[in-house]
């Protein structure tokens, strides 16, 4: 099975999803995030789904969890680079964005994780 | 206005590595029929939720993916079909109102905003069909 | 009768048909405009020829039902009214139906004859109409294209701050363009902040609202803010009234508000020339 790969830098996990995402992709990769998170102490998590055409609630759901999940353990989540089509369709579905913070793209995203972006 | 079908194909729902496939597929029928990117999304996201319903609420079963056309304009018709328990609440699902585990929840009622027709058939202990249909816009 | 029996005179009587349609068409101020010159008028006396055969060829396929709505097309994208279209089939009629019944003795058998042709020609009327509504709801659809287009001006304000004033009433198909545009131009000029400008929609009601709540939080999975101006107080009492709950949204009086809001969001902000930082 595909792994979604997770580099480190400094305080902050990087991740960006390419691959079509199946449920048991996604659910793995909750578990690696959550589980570098632990291990690392990273207080900051990014994660650039720029390469994904399709989110679907399912999908959208285990990224919002994610993000709550990490919050408990002390990390805060950024989630960049959604695409038009992509935001478009799950508010149109009526996806809660509540709790989720997002950013334009990667670089943004770490400023923002990095504490060089007051938000 | 009569639909005309032009191309058909049919893919079993046995896995979840089959959630992609159907996706993929829709995905390749969008761009056929001139789908823009947010109608393709939308189109996408739809076969999505519709294949994942099948597989998780219907135990597996089948999606049948068209191209149609009538007269004036493209589009892409999508059956799913299980034989699985059926839906006992479907005015609730379809509010949107579900909070199971097994996420029913917008799936229904979300995909249901973004195509152009959807229509249902579930019986207690037989099965559900759903057909949704997207077309081009004009 | 099979309409491919009258080609022997169908044949015998195409020149002189063909001319006198055309007398007619030449006569009339109205038409004779489509027709600037002898050249023209020889080609069109060609084309008119091939067709005038191919009604008795006793051919009634897919090729020849498209060959006709190619036909009416054309006739809609010259700008040729159908009141023409249909008079010119009418006058056809007349003509055949004189020379049919010179040429037919037996009564029986020419009305046999004429009710072939007139349901043929009645055939062709029905596929040119359908044509032109064809071409005629595209035309329409490019128009509407354009005014969607043009109702949804986003404007760059600053670097990475955008605005958009929106102006009349929003009904859902709008509100879709409206929200597809922003997230695009949002990605484009890499925005942080957008500013919806409201203060020219007339009705604000539980729709709209729900509109500018979803472009709202569409644009935030993109990565940006929405910021919402121009909320008169009759607008914000019947959001309030309705029930909506919009706490999600960050809103400003003015517009002017609205983009020191915005400026300040990308680290900047608009002070009075000589002032001391």
């Amino acid at each position: 099975m595909t792994a979604i790969p997770i580099l480190r830098l400094g305080n902050v996990l990087l991740a960006a999803v390419h691959v079509d995402l199946d449920d048991s992709v996604a659910e793995r990769f909750q578990e690696d995030l959550l589980g570098r998170i632990e291990k690392t102490g990273a207080h900051g998590l990014l994660i650039d789904i720029s390469g994904l055409d399709v989110v679907d609630t399912y999908v959208a759901r285990v990224l919002a969890d994610t993000g709550k999940m990490a919050r408990l353990m002390g990390a805060r989540t950024v989630l960049v680079g959604m695409r038009p089509e992509v935001a478009a369709t799950l508010v149109r579905m009526g996806f809660g964005v509540e709790g989720i913070e997002t950013a334009l793209d990667a670089d943004e995203g770490l400023a923002i994780l990095t504490g060089a972006s007051a938000r | 206005m009569t639909v005309a079908v032009v191309a058909r194909e049919e893919l079993p729902i046995r896995s979840e590595e089959d959630l992609v496939r159907v996706r993929r597929l829709a995905r390749a029928l969008a761009q056929r029929g001139g789908f823009d990117a947010f109608a393709s999304a939308a189109l996408m996201t739809a076969a999505s939720e519709m294949a994942r319903n099948t597989w998780q609420h219907g135990g597996g079963g089948l999606a049948a993916i068209e191209e149609v056309r009538d007269g004036r304009r493209a589009g892409v018709r999508m059956t799913f079909a299980d034989r699985g328990p059926g839906i006992p609440d479907l005015e609730r699902v379809l509010r949107g109102g579900y909070s199971t585990a097994s996420s029913l929840g917008l799936g229904m009622s979300g995909t249901r905003r973004l195509v152009d027709e959807f229509a249902i058939d579930t019986r207690p202990g037989e099965g559900t069909t759903i057909v949704v249909t997207k077309w081009t816009r004009r | 009768m099979r309409i491919a029996a009258l080609r022997p005179l169908a044949e015998r009587h195409m020149d002189a048909v063909v001319d006198s349609f055309y007398e007619l068409l030449l006569g009339h101020p109205d038409t004779r405009a489509f027709f600037p010159d002898e050249v023209t008028v020889g080609r069109v006396k060609r084309l008119q020829r091939s067709y005038f055969l191919g009604l008795f060829a006793g051919r009634c396929d897919l090729a020849y039902a498209q060959d006709r709505l190619r036909v009416g097309a054309t006739h809609e994208r010259i700008g040729m009214p159908p009141k023409w279209y249909i008079g010119a089939f009418r006058k056809y009629l007349s003509l055949l139906l004189e020379r049919i019944v010179a040429e037919i003795p037996d009564r029986v058998e020419a009305m046999a004859a004429f009710d072939s042709l007139h349901k043929l020609v009645a055939f062709d009327t029905s596929l040119a109409i359908d044509a032109y509504i064809a071409a005629n709801l595209d035309s329409l659809g490019r128009q509407q294209a354009a005014i969607r287009e043009l109702s949804t001006p986003v404007i760059r304000v600053h670097d990475r701050v955008l605005l958009l004033p929106l102006v009349g009433a929003i009904d859902s198909h709008r509100a879709q363009q409206v929200m597809e545009t922003v997230l695009v131009r949002v990605i484009e000029d890499k925005a942080r902040a957008l500013i919806l400008d409201i203060a020219g929609v007339p009705v604000v009601d539980t729709r709209v609202a729900d509109h500018l709540l979803k472009t709202t939080a569409a644009v935030r999975l993109v990565g940006a803010d929405t910021i919402l101006t121009g909320v008169s107080a009759q607008v914000a009492r019947t959001i309030i009234q309705l029930g909506v709950d919009i706490s999600s949204m960050v809103t400003r009086a003015r517009l002017s508000e609205g983009i020191e809001h915005a400026l300040k969001l990308i680290g900047r902000e608009i002070r009075p020339i000589g002032d001391k930082p």
